[in-house]
């Protein structure tokens, strides 16, 4: 048993109901399918990782508790290394051997944009994944995807908010990785900085794969903002960012959005990450306000669970809601039918996973919270009430 | 703050990071001097540099002063490996065989370490300290400056030792004629070995200097890129022109990513490539070879 | 056993098909062809319609790299062009498809002469070097000039439509790709019976004799460049319908490599070797993944292992190949039919 993990054990469990699918389990109800483009291996893996435990987590409760109307949920997924080529070959693959495959799980904001026309095609299933793209949340042109958490261009705009009340007229550096996920949410964060009376002083863009960032932090030197504000990183250049604009003894807050916001990654960073901040849609595995979900976390998992875990556990969640309401009032479950029940949900109890209720009134969930990293506990601390876009 | 300080700072982190571009400069040098080949796994054997550190220094929790020398002898293994058992046998073959096997061999490292270190991007133990250094009023990272002197003092030490040494010696004489060197008694297929080991041990260098900056990943060997364009510029086998070309593309990064944006610095050193291989495609030093036609 | 085969006029000595044996082959493998869709799931269709993709864009760097003696890693860029041109069109003007994807082969083949410029002036791996130049230059334009190529976030395309009928399943442009990557085979398995084609291969063979003989350089090296880049370019196009969205990181550097290992492993200057190659490695990932599954349960966390698994794959088939069998798999399938044309008198 030594070195056959849990995971293993699940893949196989799936391979093998795949293996002897219908017949050898003659259920009077079948089981509703999870499929996913999980990037287990890639730059992406660490987010992968999680995000499958999470999915698995949320779906283990749920089955306990009887599954939707009595059907038991499984996710079969498969590693797509976050190429968007592999991700396609994965949902054709996942597609011709799954029946009742009504829900989606995708990797990457390529493969969203991707597989759009063939979701829309085969009206038979939603879909959400690790992509937070603006470009998604646009309920005409992605009818059947959504996002468990708010786009980008929101993750900015409730990061200005919080500055605008805590500073009113602060003066704001972007830096943003060149590349689609880095650019996403320039634009409108400039209209929104506007609106919000904040002052962008400065846009830095890196190349991707940039190492050496002295130049950039001069620029962010002569520019003296008062927040300095990263996307499109997961961890590297940001700690060279800081301990360069340490030394030189800038004032400036930096803040990230979520991908940046992992305790575990900056425990490495030490001493320089103090103080980092960003925008979390998401409670922390050990956040101590009361939340029954996250108990429920603990007792499965003694040890902590990165943010993708919390992504995955709660796009599960809202993904099964989905499904549950449409085969409450008595609809086929169609891609169709599964979005409008997505959209009824409404001031939605999600256990605590998300502090406030939440809502889904279009394709995303526009709520976050602003925490900033505490080197000396390795945690991420709230240093904010949870932010609504939605009034 | 006046603009001209602001223009010297710049261009001092331009000539920093630039001295890391020759540095993995001189890692394509030496081994095209030596064997006419153009090794594109160069990048990948300084990502293994990084790595080998990684291992060593925060997983073995060796001294720093014992893993440096030990991740620079892994990346000599690298190159002898290599040599040995695949340059070797290709011996005599198409330059672009040669070439592509370097490619995949690139791939084989990617995999390799994925493999044994996994994909997530990881960060070294530090060992340059964080104290800024200011030369006046003039701000300089630390890393840089020390990078930068690293550099230097390695390229002189490789000046010198193409002059003085015996295997220099028989370097420069292997590359310039290899029948010739061979009947002069010089051990040209060892020429061919040690060309390698330097060469891969001075490219895990490099990846060890890169990786106190911006710490060590599998798409770090990306690197190599800006550096054969910097071999291109300075030509393929001038050890001069590869640190001129370092630092003047090292420049060109900076003014271009300050005045113009980061995302324009690649477009510009490529564009100088280009321009290079249709003027002079031999580099500003590189001896002049090239058939025209 | 196969004794002799006499030719009694030029034209049977030239023909693509010599033997009863190979025309038998070759209508073998168009009933198979034919009958592939009726018979494969989803899954296989879709690798079967990227293989079609993948044979296109070989083929097409073979008559470059293979056949003309140039070598390019920008067949990638190449591709995005023509896929960029499609997506355009598709999106701006809605000309039918067939249109789009000869523009997109045009417009790319127009960027293939200018790329191929430095070559009048440098070669081998110099040139190899430019092209990488050449494609970053081009990824650069990809991404900043948003108002045609839609900057980072690229275009979406609509699916080609044939009479009124969208083809959107994998079904349905099996019938469209496949037929295509047919013709443009048979296309580059013409051309080296014509004085073209013919002119590639002595300007690889030596570049000085090729000129001595009568043969300008400078034409026919752009020439090469020019059709190597329709063929890409095409292949770019059904890209494009095939993934239905276009976007800088579509085509990476990684492409170029990937095409350039295809040629490599399948045989230079040689049409079969192309298409062998671009086949076994679109496929290879995907027999890994196999290998993988079945060997779940007795390795731990071998799903995590996949990735790792395939890139040194990638690169150990690139080197294995060059190291051992510099004529690639085409020299393999040559030597199988050797024994058998020798067979029982060699054993």
């Amino acid at each position: 048993m030594s070195g056959i993990t849990k995971r293993t054990l699940l893949a196989l469990a799936a391979s093998s109901a795949l293996a002897f699918s219908a017949p050898a389990f003659a259920q009077d109800k079948e089981d509703i399918v999870i499929g996913g483009s999980i990037p287990l291996t890639g730059v992406f893996a660490f987010a992968g990782v999680a995000i499958e435990a999470g999915i698995q987590d949320y779906l283990k409760i749920l089955n306990e508790q009887g599954g939707i109307d009595g059907r038991q949920v499984r996710l079969a997924y498969e590693d797509t290394g976050y190429q968007v080529d592999q991700s396609v070959a994965v949902f054709n693959k996942l597609t011709s051997q799954n029946e009742n495959m009504h829900l989606y799980y995708g990797d990457s904001t390529a493969f969203s944009r991707t597989i759009n026309p063939e979701l829309i095609r085969r009206n038979a299933m939603i879909m959400a994944g690790a992509s937070f793209a603006s470009e998604i949340n646009d309920p005409e042109n992605f009818p059947y995807q959504f996002i468990a958490g708010p786009d980008y261009s929101e993750m900015f705009s409730i990061l200005l908010e919080y500055i605008a009340k805590e500073k009113p007229g602060a003066r704001i550096v972007t830096v943003n990785s060149d590349s689609e996920f880095g650019r996403d949410p320039i634009e409108s964060t400039r209209a929104r900085a506007a609106e919000l009376g904040l002052e962008i002083v400065e846009e830095i863009i890196t190349p991707p794969g940039a190492v050496d960032v002295s130049t950039e932090v001069l620029k962010l030197r002569r520019a003296r903002p008062d927040y300095t504000l990263f996307h499109g990183y997961i961890l590297a250049p940001l700690p060279e960012f800081m301990t360069q604009a340490k030394q030189l003894g800038l004032e400036t807050k930096f803040m990230g959005t979520f991908w940046s916001m992992d305790s575990s990654i900056w425990a490495d960073v030490g001493e320089v990450a103090d103080g980092f901040m960003g925008v979390m849609p998401y409670r922390y595995y050990y956040d101590e306000e009361d939340a029954p979900m996250l108990d429920r976390i603990r007792q499965m998992r003694p040890e902590y669970q990165a943010t993708g875990y919390m992504q995955g556990f709660l796009t599960a969640m809202l993904m099964t809601e989905a499904a549950k309401r449409t085969l409450a009032a008595g609809n086929e479950l169609t891609a169709e039918n599964l979005k409008a029940s997505l959209n009824t949900i409404e001031d939605f109890d999600t256990g605590g996973i998300i502090g406030v209720p939440i809502s889904v009134p279009g394709n995303t969930v526009p709520v976050g919270r602003i925490y900033q990293y505490d080197a000396a506990d390795k945690r991420m601390e709230p240093v904010s009430d949870w932010i609504s876009l939605q009034e | 703050m006046s603009d001209l300080l602001f223009f010297i700072e710049v261009s001092l982190a331009g000539l920093g990071s630039g001295a890391l571009l020759s540095l993995t400069a001189l890692a394509f040098v030496l081994i095209y001097k030596a064997t006419r080949v153009i090794n594109l796994a160069v990048g990948e054997t300084l990502m293994m540099g990084g790595y080998f550190f990684f291992a060593l220094a925060a997983g073995m929790s060796l001294p720093v002063w014992v893993a440096i020398p030990l991740a620079i002898a892994g990346g000599g293994l690298i190159g002898a490996i290599v040599e040995r058992g695949i340059i070797r046998r290709m011996l005599g073959e198409s330059p672009i065989s040669v070439f592509m096997v370097t490619v995949g061999l690139g791939s084989v490292l990617v995999g390799l370490v994925e493999f044994i270190w996994g994909t997530d991007p990881r960060s070294l133990p530090d060992f340059m300290g964080s104290a800024p250094i200011f030369l006046g009023e003039v701000y300089v990272s630390r890393k840089i400056a020390i990078s930068f002197v690293v550099a230097a003092v390695v390229i002189a030490i490789f000046l010198i030792l193409f002059r003085y040494w015996r295997g220099g010696v028989a370097l420069r004489a292997t590359a310039t004629d290899q029948a010739a060197a061979y009947s002069c008694g010089i051990n040209v297929p060892g020429v061919f070995s040690l060309a390698w080991i330097i060469g891969c041990g001075t490219a895990a260098g490099a990846g060890m200097l890169l990786g106190q900056i911006g710490g060590i990943a599998p798409t770090m060997g990306a690197f190599g890129l800006s550096a054969l364009v910097v071999v291109i510029v300075g030509g393929l086998d001038s050890v001069a022109g590869a640190l001129i070309a370092g630092l003047f593309i090292g420049l060109v990064e900076a003014w271009t990513g300050t005045y113009l944006g980061g995302e324009y610095k690649l477009v510009f050193t490529f564009g100088i490539l280009i321009l290079m291989l249709m003027i002079r495609p031999y580099g500003l030093f590189g001896t002049t070879e090239i058939e025209r036609l | 056993m196969r004794i002799a085969t006499a030719n009694e006029t030029y034209l049977a000595d030239e023909a693509l098909l010599s033997t009863r044996t190979q025309w038998a082959w070759m209508g073998i493998l168009a009933l198979v062809l034919i009958a592939a869709p009726f018979v494969l799931n989803n899954y296989w269709l879709y690798l079967a319609c990227l293989v079609a993709i993948n044979v296109a864009s070989a083929t097409g760097l073979n008559i470059l790299t293979g056949y003309t003696g140039l070598v390019s890693l920008g067949q990638g860029a190449f591709m995005a062009v023509g896929a960029y041109t499609v997506a355009w069109l598709e999106a701006n003007v809605g000309t039918p498809f067939f249109v789009n994807l000869v523009a997109g082969g045009a417009l790319a083949a127009l960027v293939g002469v200018f790329v191929g410029i430095p070559s009048l002036r440098v070669k081998g791996l110099y040139l190899a070097i430019a092209t990488i130049g050449a494609s970053i230059i081009l990824q650069f334009f990809f991404v900043n000039w948003s108002s045609v190529t839609g900057g980072s976030r690229g275009i979406n395309v609509a699916p080609a439509t044939f009479f009124g009928t969208q083809l959107t399943t994998y079904f349905q442009l099996y019938w469209l790709f496949v037929p295509i990557a047919a013709l443009m085979v048979l296309g580059a398995a013409n051309l080296f019976r014509t004085r073209v084609g013919r002119a590639f291969i002595a300007i690889r063979d030596r570049d000085i004799s090729a000129e001595v003989l009568g043969i300008p350089l400078l034409r026919y090296k752009l020439l090469s460049f020019a059709i190597s880049s329709f063929y890409a370019g095409v292949a770019g196009g059904m890209w494009a319908y095939f993934f239905r969205s276009v976007s800088p990181e579509s085509f990476t550097i990684v492409e170029s490599i990937f095409y350039l290992a295809a040629v490599i492993v399948g045989g230079m200057g040689s049409i079969l070797g192309g298409v062998i190659g671009a086949a076994f490695m679109t496929l290879v990932p995907e027999i890994l993944r196999f290998g993988v599954e079945i060997a779940s349960p007795y390795v731990s966390n071998a799903a995590t292992l996949l990735s790792p698994i395939r890139t040194v794959a990638f690169g150990g088939l690139i080197i294995a190949f060059l190291v051992l069998e510099p004529q690639g798999l085409a020299e393999i399938v040559q030597r199988i039919r050797r024994f058998f044309h020798l067979w029982p008198f060699k054993k």
